[in-house]
């Protein structure tokens, strides 16, 4: 409540000196902010991200469409252009359909199972208890641990003799191959739950944080039991964070290459062949670079459309800011 | 709030009982729904993670055996990871690359972000759309240019970028600086404009204001930027994979070496893997609960790990 107020009290100073009574006041600001302004400090930042991240990104629309291998590789600028045919290639020789197939498969599945638990997680820790504090930190634990470290523990785990099969076998559990075979996709859904799963419970916290105490006295004055107050009262305030988590995580999931390369190697059984694992090996083992420039366009296209809904989502400036163009 | 400060210590008892009351209606479950969920999820983190440290403390060979819990306790392969396959260069070269990548990618990340705030032109929505959207960019995308650029400038103008840790750095620029821009950005907002209003008043200049008031103003959100580029660096495999030597290998790089060392039939060493895995681990972690206070918040800014 006196937070509130206080954000208040803020805006409405802002608001008067922005857009209040002394019209000569407000035309002044606006003068500074548009005339003097120091556009070269945009300099620095604008031209180390036009050389380092436009013109590879130009590049590499230019790979694809160029005969790229290990023996053209320095030869680029000369290298014969063959148009589309690193396309056709890739979609009728290459294992490209099935890992896109993979990989948005699998992003999805891990996206579907980490949203209940993340929101679940959000839920147990929203009121306080003593011990809150650990039980949040514990909880950030698999996302603060880098994916190479969760990958090589997991690897170690899910070894044919390692500790899962030998837990499994005590409780009479046959014992399988989690690493190599149709199991490795399933490996690679678990493993990626596990870590993913903290990345919706902070979205859903945040989301938490913004149902009013107005909302939850109204609920328990008409009496509504918990889990009609949480379907019908909460969780429609966590509709846009969580839709937003789960546009982000599963761009994340498709976009992941250190989890699947670690636990499975590379090349990768051919059922966890994920589109950047492919792209990998088609480059720096097969060294074909043309073809794989091309896969990888592929990869942008194919996550270009849930970055389109998100950004079209997000909210880019705060709207009564000046500068909206 | 200053009525209620004021009653708080003349009757605790009926604060305290206002406060339970409170905390009743904004409960969402029942308690031993909460007991039984956290426990469970607990649980699910804390299972790896106690086998992690487990591991560490048994034999290679006990690991390999699959023991959860070690027929004997040792500190022998944190000992050994240091000679074995040079865990120690490894995470040098990690906080040569990673350290002036967080500090150079912080540095301009508050130039842009400051005007990308507070100032209008053409092109700036744009500007602001592209910070986040490059930030979904697959790293496999941009690794095959930037390998092809680095060969070819390798080969015209006869310097070495491949193997050495200029490269490294140049390529997680590429990643660091939209996100770290991103994240100024979203703090930069947050501030209030006025102190910046009364010093224009005062005739400081653009720079002036950047340097005694926003920088000033806002450390956390520089220093959040700061280490989420840090974290990129360290937390990478796939740029690591291709463009270093043995010489120049980063942890991660060096913590497959374990894995590899292994397929020429030679013993497991899970143990020694383990404890490096959690050496490895050490410095996010330990970055993560210093700044917790700041990064939880950030965290979400961004929205990519």
């Amino acid at each position: 409540m006196p937070r509130k107020n206080a954000g208040n009290t803020l805006q409405d100073e802002s608001a008067r000196s922005a857009g209040g009574p002394p019209p000569l006041k407000s035309r002044k600001y606006k003068g500074v902010t548009e005339r003097n302004r120091p556009l070269w400090l945009l300099a620095p930042g604008g031209l180390l991200i036009t050389v380092i991240i436009l013109i590879p990104l130009v590049l590499a629309l230019y790979m694809s469409v160029i005969d790229l291998d290990q023996y053209t590789l320095r030869k680029w600028l000369t290298t014969p252009f063959i148009g589309i045919d690193n396309f056709v290639e890739a979609i009728t020789k290459t294992d490209l359909l099935r890992s896109i197939w993979i990989s948005v498969s699998f992003s999805v599945i891990a996206t579907v199972v980490t949203v209940p638990l993340g929101v679940a997680a959000a839920v147990v820790t929203q009121n306080p208890y003593r011990g809150r504090a650990i039980v949040r930190a514990v909880f950030l634990i698999p996302y603060i641990l880098p994916s190479f470290v969760v990958a090589t523990v997991w690897r170690t785990m899910l070894q044919p003799d390692g500790i899962v099969n030998g837990v499994l076998n005590n409780v009479g559990i046959d014992p399988t191959l989690w690493l190599n075979g149709p199991m490795s996709y399933w490996t690679l859904v678990l493993v990626e739950i596990w870590a993913a799963w903290p990345f919706i419970y902070l979205l859903a916290l945040a989301g938490l944080q913004s149902v009013d105490s107005e909302v939850h006295e109204a609920a328990a004055i008409d009496g509504a039991l918990w889990w009609r107050k949480l379907r019908e009262v909460v969780f429609p305030y966590l509709k846009g964070p969580v839709s937003l988590a789960f546009l982000l995580a599963t761009l994340n999931h498709i976009n992941n290459f250190t989890l699947p390369y670690v636990l499975f190697g590379a090349p990768a059984p051919a059922d966890v062949n994920v589109l950047p694992i492919l792209v990998y090996v088609t480059s720096f083992q097969s060294f074909r670079f043309g073809l794989s420039a091309a896969m990888a366009v592929v990869s942008l296209i194919l996550i270009a459309i849930p970055l389109f809904i998100y950004l079209r989502a997000v909210k880019l400036d705060v709207s009564d800011d000046g500068g909206k163009k | 709030m200053s009525s209620h400060t004021l009653t708080h210590p003349a009757n605790p008892a009926r604060s305290k009982s206002r406060k339970s009351r409170n905390s009743e209606v904004t409960r969402l479950m029942p308690t031993w729904l909460i007991a039984v969920l956290t426990t469970l999820l607990c649980i699910l983190v804390l299972v790896p993670i106690a086998y992690i440290f487990l591991a560490s403390l048994n034999s290679d060979i006990g690991v390999a055996r699959g023991e959860f819990w070690p027929s004997e306790f040792s500190l022998e392969s944190y000992t050994k990871i240091w000679g074995s396959v040079g865990l120690g260069k490894g995470i040098i070269n990690s906080l040569i690359v990673s350290g002036s990548v967080a500090v150079v990618s912080a540095i301009i990340a508050i130039g842009t972000a400051y005007v990308l705030v507070r100032f209008s032109f053409v092109g700036r929505l744009t500007m602001l759309r592209g910070l986040l959207g490059l930030q979904s960019i697959p790293g496999t995308l941009m690794l095959l240019p930037v390998f092809v650029l680095f060969a070819s400038i390798g080969s015209w103008v006869g310097i070495t970028i491949i193997g050495t840790l200029w490269g490294l750095f140049i390529a997680y620029l590429t990643f660091a600086l939209p996100f770290s821009t991103w994240v100024m950005v979203t703090y930069l907002r947050g501030l209030p404009r006025e102190l910046e209003e009364a010093a224009r008043i005062d005739g400081a200049s653009n720079l002036g204001i950047l340097f005694r008031i926003i920088v000033p103003l806002s450390w956390p959100g520089i220093v959040v930027s700061g280490i989420f580029a840090f974290l990129l660096g360290w937390n990478d495999v796939l740029f690591a994979s291709i463009f270093t030597k043995p010489d120049t290998a980063t942890a991660a790089i060096v913590l497959q070496t374990f894995s590899a060392s292994q397929e020429g039939g030679a013993i497991p060493v899970y143990s020694q893997m383990m404890a490096a895995a959690l050496v490895c681990a050490a410095p996010v972690v330990i970055l993560y609960f210093v700044f917790q206070r700041y990064l939880v918040g950030g965290l979400t800014a961004g929205g990519v790990k």
